[in-house]
């Protein structure tokens, strides 16, 4: 921590940063260090040692309005990947006492419904377990508008991309081919002892989807089910022959055994068109060790319908520090 | 085309009501509610990137046993430090303190009431420790106060009220502008320091 105040110091000392008097620049940042024990279709093993770091750069200010607008920029080497990435920097966001708007790279909610994973990102990104079971659209984020609101005790999203093939500059309405829209809106409310998530989402491609979710404390922890409807297109999708509709349902619970000991478990089925089906379970046991630190151990299996040698269990237990 | 334009003009219609919609709802609260149920990182209503959303989850996870997750490093304030010291503006004076007594004094008269975490005379800077109340035990707030002028000016003292929110044993800033208690703070600060400097005059 102390090495990062320093070195931002030497930085902002070496390059003569001039700074604005109402906006602020933040930055947070993190690693990880995680021992893989995957499903072995990774060519020479089945052993794995994923590191990755991540720093995020957040921009944000706030107008004699009122209204706040953020914006953010992130450079990361992935767990699993072998170059530095720059992330986001592709939309703004705006922030009024009862609404959010974020204008340009939005996601819209194709598979609110969808639960069931609660392993850590190494694993979760680098397990080597692989569903043949298609779910998700093919594409799912470009060049839109997100709102977010409430409504009382519920809060309502409204996604809108225009175009997803582009993120942060492209054109609005285009007419070429593959360049759909999107769009999708859920809510989420109260009922009773409970929080229901309800969603449904189409795309200009011809994919459309609806789910629902409902979560609420049972036995001192949280459960949470949900059940997912994705209509998909075969064409562009590698694990779809056929046109059709892809069921997802599944579940979590996560528990807090103490101050910094967690557990949490899930449960995914899903099938699609082409009558391919998968079960992946997740265990993961997390203890925060102070100072930012954690280290947890993972395992997820996975059964049913796999890409050749992707099925069976992986372990991963790891490390993550935030700064 | 149509739909486009639709959905454009239904979010700017529904945005033009500033504070939620119809009913007025509190996004920030209900955002809070829902952080319970799918914790701050997965929350589907909050909008990360997918770097902010990995330090969010290991910032989660690395809540230590009083579940409080740290503030990010802030930049600004950093190069402002940074500044200062290229300025000389830490360097003590022999006078004593580089910054106006009467501020720093009115200051310390005003959280005098709180314990005080942070007295940094030569750098003008209080921060109380963490004020809690019995009736709201899941809400917590401190108090920094920053002199960072040798004159008796409006702008020669800056207040900022930051408060937590418990959830799942961990504490989460709440999100919620207090800049009406930060300026009755800093009025009340400089009146205070007008009469010490008023009494000083006087004797």
């Amino acid at each position: 921590m102390k090495k990062l105040i320093i070195a931002l110091s030497a930085i902002a000392a070496a390059v003569g940063f001039t700074t604005s008097a109402h906006a602020d620049i933040s930055v947070a940042g993190s690693s990880n260090v995680a021992y893989l024990s995957t499903s072995g279709n990774t060519t020479g093993g089945d052993e794995e040692l994923a590191v990755g770091n991540t720093v995020d750069f957040s921009m944000s200010t706030t107008t004699s309005g009122g209204i706040g607008i953020s914006s953010s920029m992130s450079l990361s080497l992935d767990y699993d990947g072998t170059a530095t990435a720059v992330d986001g920097g592709n939309a703004v966001t705006f922030t009024t006492g009862g609404s959010t708007i974020v204008v340009g790279d939005v996601e819209i909610s194709d598979t609110i419904g969808a639960v069931g994973g609660v392993v850590n990102g190494p694993l979760d990104d680098a397990s080597d377990l692989v569903s043949s079971v298609a779910s998700g659209f093919l594409d799912d984020d470009g060049l839109g508008a997100e709102l977010t609101t409430a409504m009382g005790a519920a809060s309502i999203n409204i996604s809108f991309v225009s175009n997803d093939d582009s993120d942060n500059f492209g054109i609005l309405n285009s007419s070429v081919s593959g360049a759909n829209a999107a769009t999708s809106a859920s809510i989420t409310m109260p009922m009773g002892a409970y929080s229901v998530t309800i969603g449904v989402a189409d795309s200009d491609s011809g994919e459309s989807s609806s789910g629902a979710s409902a979560s609420g404390t049972f036995g001192g922890g949280t459960a949470t089910i949900g059940y997912s409807n994705q209509t998909l297109i075969a064409t562009g999708n590698d694990y779809l022959a056929t046109d059709g509709d892809s069921e997802v349902i599944g579940a979590t619970y996560v528990m807090s055994m103490d101050a910094d000991t967690t557990i949490s478990v899930g449960y995914q089925n899903k099938k699609d068109a082409d009558s391919h089906s998968s079960t992946q379970t997740d265990l993961s046991v997390e203890r925060a060790m102070g100072g930012g630190a954690t280290v947890y151990l993972d395992i997820r299996n996975l059964s049913g319908d796999t890409s050749s040698n992707a099925d069976g269990t992986a372990i991963g237990f790891g490390t993550s520090v935030a700064f | 085309m149509i739909k486009s334009a639709v959905t454009l003009l239904l979010i700017f219609f529904i945005q033009s009501c500033s504070q939620g919609l119809f009913f007025g709802g509190d996004i920030e609260k209900n955002m809070a509610e829902m952080d319970k149920i799918h914790g701050k990182c997965n929350n589907p209503y909050r909008t990360f990137n997918k770097a902010q959303k990995k330090i969010c989850e290991d910032k989660e996870r690395a809540a230590g046993a009083d579940g409080v997750i740290d503030e990010p490093i802030n930049l600004t304030e950093l190069i402002e430090n940074y500044k200062n010291f290229r300025d000389g503006n830490f360097n003590t004076t022999s006078g004593g303190i580089a910054i106006n007594e009467n501020l720093w004094g009115a200051s310390l008269i005003l959280l005098d009431q709180y314990p005080l975490d942070i007295v940094d005379s030569q750098g003008g800077f209080i921060s109380t420790s963490w004020i809690t109340e019995k009736d709201t035990p899941n809400l917590r707030c401190l108090i920094k106060v920053n002199v960072t002028s040798k004159e008796l000016i409006s702008s020669g003292v800056n207040v900022k009220l930051l408060c937590q929110e418990k959830e799942l044993e961990a504490w989460y800033k709440d999100g919620i502008s207090y800049d009406e208690e930060e300026k009755r703070l800093t009025l009340k600060i400089l009146d205070i320091a007008d009469k010490l400097s008023t009494t000083e005059k006087l004797s």
